[in-house]
């Protein structure tokens, strides 16, 4: 006598599912008509089923619901923020507009004090921003936008200046002091959005 | 199944329907409401799939944060308690990939055959369960005891229906050994 091919787990899972997409389904019950070795498997199968849905349900140990709720808030308030962001955004674009046709009118300081004043002005924005530091917390998409858009601009007026710095010290001079004017103008907003953020987080 | 998901709305959540209404509408006391009737059940389907209480905390906030932001695209088509159950499964799954705590189980297939071999050493279902891989654990969870069909599962987790049986099978198996239940020679 032959040892008998007792089912599979997965031909008793099928059985047990009355999953009829197994290939072997029908030869399957027909098996298990004929042997207690299995009949007694399929009927183990469904205890352990039973006993894993008997067991004990856990229940949180913490209240998440006031941290969700304070999330909400915070969502529903940066989304509030954002609105009057866009106004303030354009309101940066404008002192930025001004400085630029300040320097069309020739300007009270000689343009080497104006540049050492943009410099230093530039510098102490740069300490602004990096006391904040660089933090990877949560930015909305639309103002991480606007934030890559004045990092490039930044960066595209630093290109420039290397670019004028090869020109004669007279006529590199205004150059030099409106594009400093111009950083001195996207510093700014950049703070702004930083400073926004900010406000938004300690909500 | 549709059945037993629906009492467990009325069970749990009296006059949903009204309650679901008022959230969707993002009234916060509803919102609370939905919490209160459903953290218990989503945290510990959370738990059973995480291997910490915390992971199964962080999903509990993650899972309610999304139904509470996204309840008003819930068209009540199915109870809404088979809603954030899918919504938890996912968190849970999600945060089963990011840490990978047990993705292979050749240590636990070195010990366990040794141990199973003596009734006096066989483990409690708790236990058990807990030796089963990530994946297979959360399989046998999500579909003998939620509900969730094999094409639930396999659209979860990104694999194939075949995938999620073989995972079942393989869980079935292990626990059939661990618990001590081998009835053949
Ligand atoms: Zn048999």
């Amino acid at each position: 006598m032959t040892t008998p091919v007792h089912l599979t787990m997965d031909q008793l899972l099928a059985l047990r599912d009355g999953d009829r997409s197994e290939p072997a389904f029908a030869t399957a019950a027909r098996h298990l008509d004929s042997c207690a070795t299995c009949r007694a498997e399929l009927e183990a199968l469904h205890q352990r089923t039973a006993r894993l849905r008997a067991l004990a349900t856990m229940a949180p140990a913490a209240d998440q619901f006031p941290a969700i709720r304070t999330r909400l808030h915070w969502e529903q308030s940066r989304r509030r923020r954002i609105i009057s962001f866009t106004g303030m955004a354009a309101a940066a674009a404008l002192v930025i507009g001004f400085v630029g046709s300040d320097l069309v009118a020739p300007p009270t300081l000689d343009a080497e004090d104006q540049i050492a004043a943009s410099i230093s002005r530039s510098q102490a924005l740069e300490q602004t921003l990096h006391t904040w530091g660089p933090d990877d917390r949560v930015m909305d998409g639309r103002m991480a936008m606007v934030v890559i858009e004045l990092e490039d601009r930044i960066a595209d007026v630093d290109a420039r200046l290397q670019d004028v710095a090869r020109l004669q010290r007279k006529e590199r001079m205004p150059h030099e002091a409106s594009l400093w004017q111009e950083r001195v103008g996207l510093m700014n907003a950049l703070v702004d959005v930083h400073l926004t953020k900010a406000n938004n987080v300690d909500l | 199944m549709t059945t037993k998901v629906l009492t467990m709305d009325a069970m749990t959540l009296p006059d949903a329907d009204a309650v679901i209404a008022r959230a969707k509408r993002g009234d916060p006391v509803a919102l609370e409401q939905v919490y209160r009737a459903y953290s218990t059940p989503a945290y510990n389907l959370a738990r059973r799939i995480c291997r910490t209480t915390e992971d199964a905390e962080d999903v509990l906030q993650e899972t309610f944060f999304e139904v509470c932001r996204s309840i008003r695209n819930y068209r009540g088509d199915g109870s809404l308690w088979g809603w954030i159950r899918t919504i938890t499964s996912s968190k849970a799954l999600m945060r089963l990939r990011r840490n990978k705590y047990r993705d292979t189980d050749e240590l636990v297939d070195d010990i366990a055959p040794a141990r199973s071999s003596s009734p006096a050493l066989k483990m409690d279902l708790e236990n058990a369960l807990d030796r089963l891989t990530d994946t297979a654990r959360a399989v046998v969870w999500l579909h003998d005891v939620e509900g969730f069909t094999h094409e639930e599962i396999a659209t979860q987790m990104g694999k194939t229906t075949s995938f999620s049986k073989s995972q079942l099978a393989r869980a079935h198996a292990r626990l059939r050994v661990w618990l001590g239940e081998e009835s053949r020679s």
